[in-house]
């Protein structure tokens, strides 16, 4: 199989309430794998993995940040040219579902490009008891122009999709993100799709 | 790790920090916060006598922390500055100290095989000095014997 260039490298952020599952999300998405005992992050942590969407192979560097009061001042600095946020609420929680408008406007202070792509993740829907419908989830997401799904870091649900659709939407934003080669040109279709996942991510 | 090892704060940010924290200080009382704020980014700077600052801010921080998750937060960053001012036993004393609190810390264990691999590496470059001395030392000692067993054969 030939070796395909990297298109793009991105830059991902990852931002919510203390306790929605940042960490768990971005741990199933990279390593595929869950820890239930999964420890409040300290500061930031930063992974890198690759992903091909349409054809087209990109490198995601995602900075994931502490939800925890401590480190709130300083995470901003973060939002700097990042392409594309996760912005994470738990559907069992709904104040981590009112917190959404104080990220947004955080993120409007301090991201550099007004243009990035945001998608809303509302994990934890393998846990009974939410407080937070899909519908109220979809809503808002539309009021604010970014993309949604429901998520289980868990159980593995829409997180590989959250990932795909925020990533697709980014490659499909003109002067949002740059070319790491000369030669490459931007494909359309070719990648495999998806395994059947059945990606259901809105606008 | 190595990104968020080296990484350097902006220095924009470290100024504004900093003046919060010495306008704390003239009033006479700096508050948890603007002390952690400070520290944290004194050891993303990139000067080694920041670095060293904020060690200590947070060593100071440590000492007078309540709970563990507070602790945890500033081990991990004196981990940090020590890895930064290449200090790796010591950096290596500050993940063990956030394992005895969080046993399965993935950031500490992942900062812990970092240090180590820098200890290992760097245990290498010596060790390959020693062994090109050696090496080279045998290799006079080899020409010698050699010119010497050809003088003799000669006489």
């Amino acid at each position: 199989m030939e070796e395909q260039e990297i298109l793009t490298t991105l830059k991902i952020l990852i931002i919510g309430e203390s306790g929605v599952g940042k960490s768990s999300l971005l741990l199933r998405f990279t390593e595929d794998t869950f820890d239930p005992e999964q420890a409040a992050t300290i500061g930031v942590d930063f992974k890198v993995k690759t992903l091909t969407v349409d054809g087209n192979k990109t490198k995601l560097a995602i900075w994931d940040t502490a939800g925890q009061e401590r480190f709130r001042t300083l995470t901003p600095s973060y939002y700097r040219g990042a392409q594309g946020v996760i912005l994470v609420y738990d559907v069992c929680s709904k104040q981590s579902f009112n917190k959404l408008d104080a990220w947004l406007n955080e993120l409007e202070t301090f991201s550099t490009k007004h243009d990035m792509v945001k998608m809303l993740v509302g994990n934890k829907i393998d846990r009974p008891n939410h407080e937070v419908t899909k519908d109220e989830g979809l809503k808002f997401a539309r009021k604010h122009h970014m993309l949604f799904i429901e998520a289980s870091a868990k159980t593995n649900d829409g997180v590989q999709c959250a990932f795909e659709e925020l990533v697709e939407k980014i490659i499909q934003t003109p002067g949002l993100w740059e070319t790491s080669g000369k030669n490459l040109t931007l494909g359309s279709k070719g990648g495999e799709p998806g395994a059947g996942q059945g990606c259901y991510c809105v606008v | 790790m190595d990104t968020i090892v080296k990484e350097n704060i902006d220095p924009k940010d470290l100024k504004s920090f900093e003046a919060l924290y010495i306008e704390q200080q003239r009033r006479g009382y700096v508050s948890e916060k603007t002390q952690f704020d400070y520290a944290w980014c004194l050891v993303r700077s990139r000067y080694i006598s920041d670095m060293h600052k904020g060690i200590e801010l947070l060593k100071d921080l440590l000492h007078s922390a309540k709970d563990d998750l507070s602790k945890r937060d500033y081990l991990y960053y004196i981990a940090i500055g020590f890895v930064r001012i290449k200090e790796y036993e010591s950096a290596l004393e500050y993940t063990e100290a956030i394992q005895k609190i969080e046993p399965e810390n993935k950031q500490a264990r992942e900062l812990q095989s970092y240090i180590k691999q820098k200890l290992k590496s760097d245990g290498l470059i010596g060790m390959a000095i020693v062994g090109g001395a050696a090496l080279a030392v045998g290799g006079i000692i080899g020409a010698t014997v050699a010119a010497m067993r050809k003088k003799k054969s000669n006489q």
